[in-house]
């Protein structure tokens, strides 16, 4: 059904594509891909067995190396905006791990972006697809209110007893597979830290102030995991930082981009750069935040003053894991004796080449053994909000990602808000009885023990 | 009839190089000869009386010094025999290149003799390395002990000429030591028993000499099969690098060492640290062995006795006693169970049995003495046993007449279309060899 | 996925479509086969007519044989990381892809035997047993991405063959689907000399014009007890190929040894692996021997004089096993680094004796200044296979072709010294025609003609390897046959 409106528009569309330069290709003149961008590709193909949606299908149209092809071709002229076109780059997880693999340094997740807004140009979404993106990217994220609202109905969801009536009755059996998954593992909402410290224009340092750092808080992290923003906030203050949380900041913009919707994304921006203007840093753990943040020149290259600020601003994003880890932090002393496993986030490892960081933390808290995670950079298939428009391609994805977590951790540890529903999702899915939590969490924790501790003897004393 | 083949032949090639079967001569036991023998020395004569041959309807049998003469084959005599006996020398050694063109009538341990100055070797070691023509070795694909670490003739050739049954000199592969222009020609012709060309020119890798090398002597008293199998299974597990692994039945380990025990042959070879520091590693993983250690020249002998055990196509075979040997692939861990079957052999059917087999490489070579008849209940014996494991088995000497009795190369694989497709493509009138080859070709 | 309900105008496409089972096991659209129009030869560029995804060997078989009795040409297809052009669908065939049947079938390390699909991943299969000490030999550079299907239809080689040797001297098994659609298993459980020719080794290496391979059993060997590796920059190239030689001579035999000249230095440093060599050296060696630890010093020893003896401007051992490996992923994506420094290259793959390296070397940079582009050389020294990365733009006109003759014409060198035209990318669609440079029409035509006993109507990946001309004899022949 919803393929043949779409076709009736894509030939609308297609037809009348306002290709008015000379050249053969197909692409509205406005945000084209970027040529230069695939130059560097010599179709070696590296990148094809770093590409979870390569693994899943087998089919090169599915593989980094055949997406590049596939976007160079409209530019000759070869291809047009189509059906068969968007399927492809729209498959795509965004999870940047060929841009790891590529000898040559291909931006293949630009390129992929790029295409995808020439894509909602010629094809506004339609049907649940569009009603989703809709509801989720225009209604709800670049709303801090609105999701805390929803924050809110959670918690009263959880909290009254209808989520265990929802199950109970069997009323979930009328909503989609994968969104009963989701519901399943729900983290327990707790408070956004935006609500917890609204009063305060500046958290401090516990010890003497090192440093001054603001804070995004990013829309899922704050409304579904507040506690780890809470970590983020106590781990910050008491390694010597003077936390802020600038109230004009919004929504990072990364799910509109990946969606194609880059005007979306430009006006989020904006917005961002603004409100951290006064900052020299601004702290993320949200990798996909992070990720975005440092990408905003990328969404200006048309724009030359927009573009200089936006290089000024990547240049002050740090993740929470490397900030530490370069900036020196205290290493708890308690002993939190568990065995757990790291699971890279996409954005965190291929998006912003932190690897070795958020391992070195977790290591360095005493009674942390760490077992290896094979395929560990392997993206889980959250990417956003893929898992809810791409749910079964999402769930092969986290199929081959659930074989390789070990079995016998008890705790698996990431940087970002995504991997951790999709983890806990594929958790449960693999009956597993494993913990997932975010590397600043653990990092808290062990801060808290020995608080705890020394408080006991304090006591005693 | 003779006389008409000799006065034929004397067109194509110096009258010095024919030999003319004396009218009183008896064909040799073995098989595998010809009416006539032409001895030429270069490659064109040869290429002329295959050709000759070729295009007048005659049959060839191909010879070095004839050490495989029992090998394959149902035919006494074919119209000539074409020896490459003459037909020898070194054409090109770039000692710096470390590759070696040779004349395929050249003896292998003449090649050695003559690498060693330049502290270079072939890596392989083939049975009757004195008498053996590199030629003969490759067309049998012949290998020893020493393939575990140094592979087989399909990994040492780099290049061919090869004189097809039209005359045409075909050449494959060529002089470097990688090379994937074409199809891999070189491995048609290695192991094919002649039956597509005669070899002419053969161009090898090969290895630096070690600088030291010592062998091994594990005795197992008592001949549990599990023990020597649990052994060599944990001695390949670690990171050690033995040349050989060969199990040795007890009669022939008394007959190489006087010690009639189940035996393995375990060789080094490397820088002389190394080779030290292998022996001790094995002294620790079995304690308790029964260990002789043979440094340097007396490793040598060893190997050099070892290459002449079993049954030699040159020599005439004995009128009181049968002689046989048959070559057995079977899974390496397979070998211990062949090898103690050779032993029950003896027993059953009142033979000298010698046996070894590789537990890196999953051959083994069993020698056969004895009264014919037993001779040919041990082999089908022994290929029903290696039907079980999974495995094939071909004889390699048999005298002529059993050899018709027994098909010496077991049955024929379901793909013997393609081989077959293959002889008929390239000698279609059956010229080369024939029926010396699987299924008859 | 609800492909069969779809309306499918192509009668062969539908009855296709019918032999086969999991999501989406065909694509037909054109926006689908245009990824599958070459592979990593992409100076030509073919649409198959259809790419199927078979599950397993009686899928392939079936596909093959409904090719066969309606005589559709076709190829098979690993994940297309070839150099040569090999899997180009050059007459609209159906692409077999394998890449579903990529399983790791058994490991049986006891008999030092692992049997996989041919869809499985070279790389994968070393990782699968590296925990247990054991390791696959055959590492070509694409070995994080190539099958070892493909790795055995081109004969494969890769860094470490100097000591270990190449593909084909790794496998001992394989089922196959012949071009009609029969399936023969050679070789069976890894045990060696099957009676019969060698066609475990004529297959190896046919470029997938003899049949198509579904299962293969490969050996797998123990990891030396240690490896050390060595890195020595040099001023002159001809100081750095003497060195090659004389460690050779000293009667070392290095797991591997590589050689980078400036150009491809510039190239691997300003792509995504540098480790900092200097820019202005003229050539870097890589050298790494394996075995056991105490022979292992004393080799390293002797090659460290050998390069000093060689002008040798700096030389160092790699300290660590994270060094090691830097050094080796700077090394291996070497010709996908070329994307940063030029827009498209032409890799070649010529061998020559490896005495003859300076000469060579010097020939090819003369054939570089006569064509106006630059070249950069990346090589296996040690077993005197070069490659010669033909550096040039496509968007200018006439540039490409250029650089076809360019890279050509080094392929003629390395045949005047004695050497040949591809050591390890095979001939493909790319050097048919170099074909000439080695062999004569009569041994061209030996080869079709072992080709006629597998693929007697050459429909699997015909036009691929032999030279178009060559007909020329072929028909010669066969008048000669008509008419005696």
């Amino acid at each position: 059904m919803n393929m043949k409106i779409d076709e009736k528009i894509l030939q609308s569309q297609v037809q009348d594509t306002p290709c008015s330069t000379s050249s053969l290709s197909n692409y509205f003149e406005k945000d084209a891909p970027d040529e230069k961008k695939w130059a560097d590709c010599v179709h070696c193909g590296i990148c094809l067995e770093s590409c979870p949606t390569y693994e899943v299908t087998g089919q090169e149209q599915h593989s980094p190396r055949g997406r590049v092809h596939l976007i160079k071709s409209v530019a000759e002229g070869k291809l047009s905006l189509n059906e068969q076109f968007m399927d492809p780059v729209f498959a795509c997880l965004d999870c940047r791990a060929c841009t790891t693999a590529c000898p040559a340094d291909v931006e293949v997740g630009p390129l992929i972006e790029e295409a995808r807004g020439q894509i909602r140009q010629a094809m506004p979404l339609t049907g649940w697809k569009g009603m989703m993106s809709k509801f989720f990217l225009e209604g709800l994220f670049p709303h801090h209110e609105r999701l805390n609202k929803v924050g809110t109905l959670l918690k009263f969801y959880q909290k009254s007893g209808m989520q265990t009536a929802v199950r109970k009755t069997g009323l979930i059996n009328i909503m989609p597979d994968h969104l009963v998954a989701m519901e399943g593992v729900m983290p327990k909402v707790t408070q956004s830290v935006r609500k917890k410290y609204k009063h305060e224009d500046v958290i401090k340092a516990k010890t003497e102030t090192k440093s001054e750092v603001a804070m995004l808080t990013g829309c899922i992290m704050d409304v579904m995991f507040g506690d780890v923003n809470d970590a983020t906030v106590k781990v910050l203050t008491r390694n010597g930082n003077d936390v802020t949380i600038p109230k004009e900041q919004t929504c990072c913009g990364a799910l509109h981009v990946h969606a194609g919707d880059r005007e979306m994304g430009r006006k989020l921006a904006k917005q961002n750069m603004e409100a951290f203007h006064d900052a020299d840093t601004v702290i993320t753990n949200a990798a996909g935040c992070g990720a975005m943040l440092k990408e905003y020149p990328e969404l200006f290259r048309e724009d030359p003053e927009w573009h200089e600020k936006a290089v000024e601003f990547s240049k002050k994003v740090q993740d929470i894991s490397k900030y530490l880890y370069d900036t020196g932090y205290e290493i708890p002393k308690a002993e939190l004796n568990t065995k757990i496993t790291y699971h890279d986030a996409c954005h965190l490892v291929h998006g912003q080449g932190v690897r070795q960081e958020p391992r070195d933390l977790l290591i360095n808290i005493p009674g942390v053994e760490m077992v290896h995670m094979p395929n560990a950079d392997r993206c889980c298939g959250s990417a956003g909000i893929y898992n809810l428009t791409n749910p079964e391609m999402a769930g092969a994805v986290l199929d081959n990602k659930m074989e390789n977590v070990p079995e016998e951790v008890e705790m698996i540890s990431m940087g970002n808000p995504g991997c951790m529903l999709q983890m806990a999702m594929g958790v449960k899915k693999d009956g597993r009885n494993q913990r997932v939590v975010h590397t600043v969490q653990l990092l808290n924790w062990a801060y808290e023990k020995e608080d705890k501790k020394r408080e006991e003897e304090n006591e005693w004393q | 009839m003779l006389k008409a083949l000799g006065t034929e032949m004397k067109s194509v090639i110096g009258e010095e190089k024919i030999i003319e079967r004396k009218v009183e001569e008896q064909p040799h036991p073995l098989g595998n000869g010809g009416k006539i023998t032409v001895l030429p020395s270069t490659e064109e004569e040869i290429a002329a009386v295959v050709k000759y041959a070729n295009e007048n309807g005659m049959t060839i049998t191909v010879t070095g010094t004839g050490t495989k003469r029992g090998f394959g084959g149902t035919i006494e005599d074919a119209d000539i025999l074409l020896s490459l006996e003459n037909y020898h020398g070194i054409v090109e050694h770039t000692v710096g290149d470390m590759t070696i063109t040779v004349k395929s009538g050249t003896k292998f341990e003449e090649l050695q003799r003559y690498l060693q100055k330049h502290k270079q070797k072939i890596p392989l070691d083939p049975a009757w390395p004195e008498n053996a023509t590199i030629g003969g070795v490759i067309a049998v694909n012949d290998s020893g002990p020493k393939r575990f670490r140094n592979g087989s003739a399909r990994d040492v050739v780099i290049g061919l000429r090869t004189v097809y049954p039209n005359g045409s000199v075909i050449r494959s592969g060529g002089k470097v030591v990688k090379n994937v222009a074409g199809y891999d020609m070189n491995k048609l012709f290695i192991g094919s028993m002649g039956t597509l060309g005669v070899l002419t020119e053969i161009t090898m890798k090969l290895r630096p000499l070690p600088e030291y090398e010592s062998l091994l002597l594990l005795s197992f008293p008592k001949g549990g099969m599990e023990e020597i199998r649990s052994f060599a299974v944990r001695l390949l597990d670690t990171m050690l690098e033995p040349v050989t692994l060969e199990l040795i039945n007890p009669v022939l380990a008394e007959k190489l060492t006087g010690q009639s025990t189940y035996t393995l042959a375990i060789g080094f070879e490397d820088v002389e640290s190394s080779v030290h520091y292998q022996e001790e590693y094995v002294k620790k993983i079995h304690p308790e062995a029964q260990l002789t250690i043979l440094q340097e020249d007396d490793s040598r002998e060893f190997w050099q006795q070892f290459y002449q055990i079993g049954p030699k196509g040159t020599d005439s075979p004995s009128k009181l006693v049968t002689e046989a040997s048959m070559k057995i692939g079977v899974k390496n861990m397979a070998i211990p169970e062949v090898i103690k079957e050779s032993v029950h052999l003896q027993d059953m059917y009142n033979l000298e049995v010698f046996a070894h087999g590789g537990l890196g490489h999953g051959l083994c070579q069993v020698h056969l003495k004895g009264a014919a008849q037993d001779i040919k209940s041990a082999l089908t014996h022994l290929r029903n046993l290696v039907k079980d494991l999974g495995g094939n088995s071909v004889i390699k000497y048999l005298p002529l007449t059993l050899r018709k009795e027994m098909d010496v190369w077991g049955e024929k694989p379901s793909y013997f279309f393609l081989l077959e497709g293959i002889k008929k493509k390239i000698d279609p009138k059956k010229t080369l060899n024939n029926q010396r080859f699987v299924g008859g070709i | 996925m609800a492909m069969k309900g779809l309306k499918i105008k192509d009668k062969h496409i539908r009855s296709l479509a019918n032999l086969l089972s999991g999501p989406k096991p065909i694509l037909y659209h054109k926006e689908d086969l245009l990824a599958y129009d070459c592979d990593g030869f992409t100076i030509e560029r073919h649409l198959p007519k259809a790419v199927v995804f078979p599950k397993n060997t009686e899928e392939v078989a079936a596909i093959v044989k409904y090719c066969h009795e309606n005589m559709l040409p076709f190829l098979a297809r690993g994940a297309g990381t070839g150099l040569s052009g090999g899997a180009i669908p050059l007459n609209n065939e159906v692409v077999i892809s394998l890449t579903r049947m990529k399983k790791l079938l058994s490991v049986d390390l006891e008999n030092r035997i692992a049997v996989v699909e041919p869809g499985f991943v070279n790389l994968k299969l070393t990782n699968s047993i590296a925990d247990k000490g054991y390791y696959y030999a055959p590492d070509p550079s694409s070995q994080y991405a190539c099958t070892i299907g493909g790795n055995v239809a081109e004969n494969a080689g890769g860094a470490h063959c100097l000591k270990y040797g190449v593909t084909t001297n790794h496998i001992l098994g394989l089922e196959l689907v012949l071009p009609n659609g029969e399936i023969i298993e050679i070789g069976k459980d890894g045990i060696p000399d099957s009676p019969g020719y060698d066609l475990l080794g004529l297959l190896t290496g046919s470029e997938g014009t003899l049949g198509i391979v579904t299962k293969i059993t490969v050996r797998v060997l123990k990891n030396p007890e240690d490896k050390q590796t060595v890195l020595a920059y040099f001023d002159r190239v001809e100081d750095g190929s003497q060195a090659v030689s004389d460690i050779i001579s000293t009667g070392i035999v290095p797991a591997a040894l590589e050689m980078m000249d400036k150009t491809a230095i510039e190239a691997v440093e300003a792509a995504a692996f540098p480790v900092g060599h200097p820019r202005d050296i003229a050539a870097v060696l890589l050298i790494e021997v394996d075995g056991i630890s105490s022979g292992i010093e004393e080799q390293i020893s002797k090659i460290l004089k050998v390069c000093k003896s060689r002008n040798v401007r700096e030389v160092k051992v790699a300290e660590s096993e994270r060094e090691r490996a830097r050094w080796w992923a700077n090394r291996k994506t070497g010709f996908g680094a070329m994307g940063a420094i030029s827009p498209n290259y032409l890799v070649q793959d010529g061998v020559i004796p490896r005495s003859r390296l300076p000469e060579v070397l010097k020939k090819i940079n003369e054939i570089s200044e006569e064509s106006g582009l630059r070249i950069a050389n990346i090589f296996h020294a040690g077993d005197g296979n070069l490659h010669p990365l033909v550096l040039f733009d496509a968007r200018v006109p006439g540039e490409t072709e250029r650089a076809i003759e360019a890279g050509s014409a080094c392929l003629k060198v390395c045949a005047d010294v004695g050497g040949t035209i591809t050591g390890e990318h095979g001939v493909g669609i790319e050097k048919r025609e170099e074909m000439r440079f080695v062999f004569t029409d009569e041994e061209i035509v030996a080869q079709t003609d072992v080709r006629e006993v597998f693929n007697p109507d050459n429909l699997l990946n015909a036009g691929k390897l032999f030279p178009t001309p060559g007909r020329c004899a072929e028909v010669k022949k066969e008048l000669k046959a008509s008419t005696s």
